[in-house]
């Protein structure tokens, strides 16, 4: 009962903290690998995520425009991502360092 | 008193009765919930009384503004500042509120809004609208200069580009929640570690 109970309330906070954040997943890492299509991120926890790139994705280096070209292997990254199906989509990418007048990219 | 007549009194007696009972059925039989959209003679019928209820003098309004690169900027920040939370940037009301509300935020792009007069569009900023989500934003004057831009900028909902509503997330409200995280993201990006007790991937 209590195994329930706590399960429903971790899957409560998680639904909140989804919706907080309009849908994006955020992810923090350090970037493994690069494609065309897709970024390799090691996160904190040591675990690979893979977020696929579209068109769509943009890229932000220290707080202004940037593009995947200039994204490297080993860059720290933080990632808004959508979840479609089982893939993470990228909707923005960003890297570089970010002094507090640039940190502010927005709400996702 | 003649029969017919008799007859004519009971069948409009009955009407009445009907006219008031159906629509009293349906709503205690639909409830105070929310989940559901409106159907569509509810929809039909809503939208038609609210063009009806607003004057004839404000619906002729015309707009004192101009569409100038500085005002459409001042208003589409404005927009994602105050509108943003229900319609979304892009106007097509596919936020977590807008998804919500009774009824749900319409998508503005489309003729239901772009096709009312700009008198309407800035009488329902100005006052709101009863019985929706639609707040009174103004104080019910015709002179509102940032009504007005919304008025110009809502017109421009079918054409903003990628740029326009990148942008506009720069102005879309924060919680502090929200402030934290973004603080601590800066804060991985600039070399330090994530912070504990957070899981970075969630």
């Amino acid at each position: 009962m209590r195994r329930t109970v706590l399960v429903t309330l971790a899957i409560c906070a998680v639904a909140f903290t989804a919706a907080a954040h309009g849908n994006y997943k955020h992810v923090l890492g350090v970037v493994t690998a690069i494609t065309d299509t897709s970024l390799t991120v090691e996160t904190q926890t040591k675990e690979t995520q893979v977020v696929k790139i579209v068109a769509d994705t943009s890229f932000v280096k220290s707080g202004a425009p940037s593009s995947l070209k200039e994204l490297k292997v080993g860059d720290r990254v933080v990632i808004h991502a959508k979840p479609v199906g089982s893939d993470l989509v990228a909707h923005e990418v960003r890297f570089g360092r970010m002094d507090r007048a640039s940190g502010s990219a927005g709400k996702n | 008193m003649k029969r017919s007549q008799v007859w004519l009194l009971s069948l409009f007696v009955a009407l009445i009765a009907a006219a008031v009972a159906a629509p009293l059925a349906w709503f205690v039989a639909a409830g105070i919930s929310a989940r559901q959209k409106p159907g569509p003679i509810e929809t039909r019928v809503a939208r038609t009384a609210r063009h009806f209820m607003i004057p004839a003098s404000a619906r002729e309004m015309k707009n004192p503004e101009t569409a100038t690169p500085e005002v459409l900027e001042l208003a589409r920040n404005h927009f994602a500042d105050h509108c943003a939370g229900c319609h979304a940037n892009d106007g097509s009301g596919a936020s977590e509120m807008g998804h919500h509300l009774y009824p749900r935020a319409p998508d503005m792009r489309e003729d239901q809004t772009q096709n009312l007069s700009d008198g309407e569009l800035y009488y329902i900023i100005e006052n709101g609208v009863r019985l929706t989500g639609m707040p009174a934003w103004g104080r019910g004057g015709y002179d509102d200069e940032d009504t007005w831009g919304l008025v110009l900028f809502i017109r421009q909902l079918p054409h903003l580009t990628k740029k326009d509503l990148d942008e506009m997330e720069q102005f879309n409200p924060r919680s502090p929640a929200e402030m934290q995280e973004e603080e601590e993201e800066r804060r991985f990006l600039n070399g330090e570690p994530a912070p504990r007790g957070k899981n970075p991937n969630h």
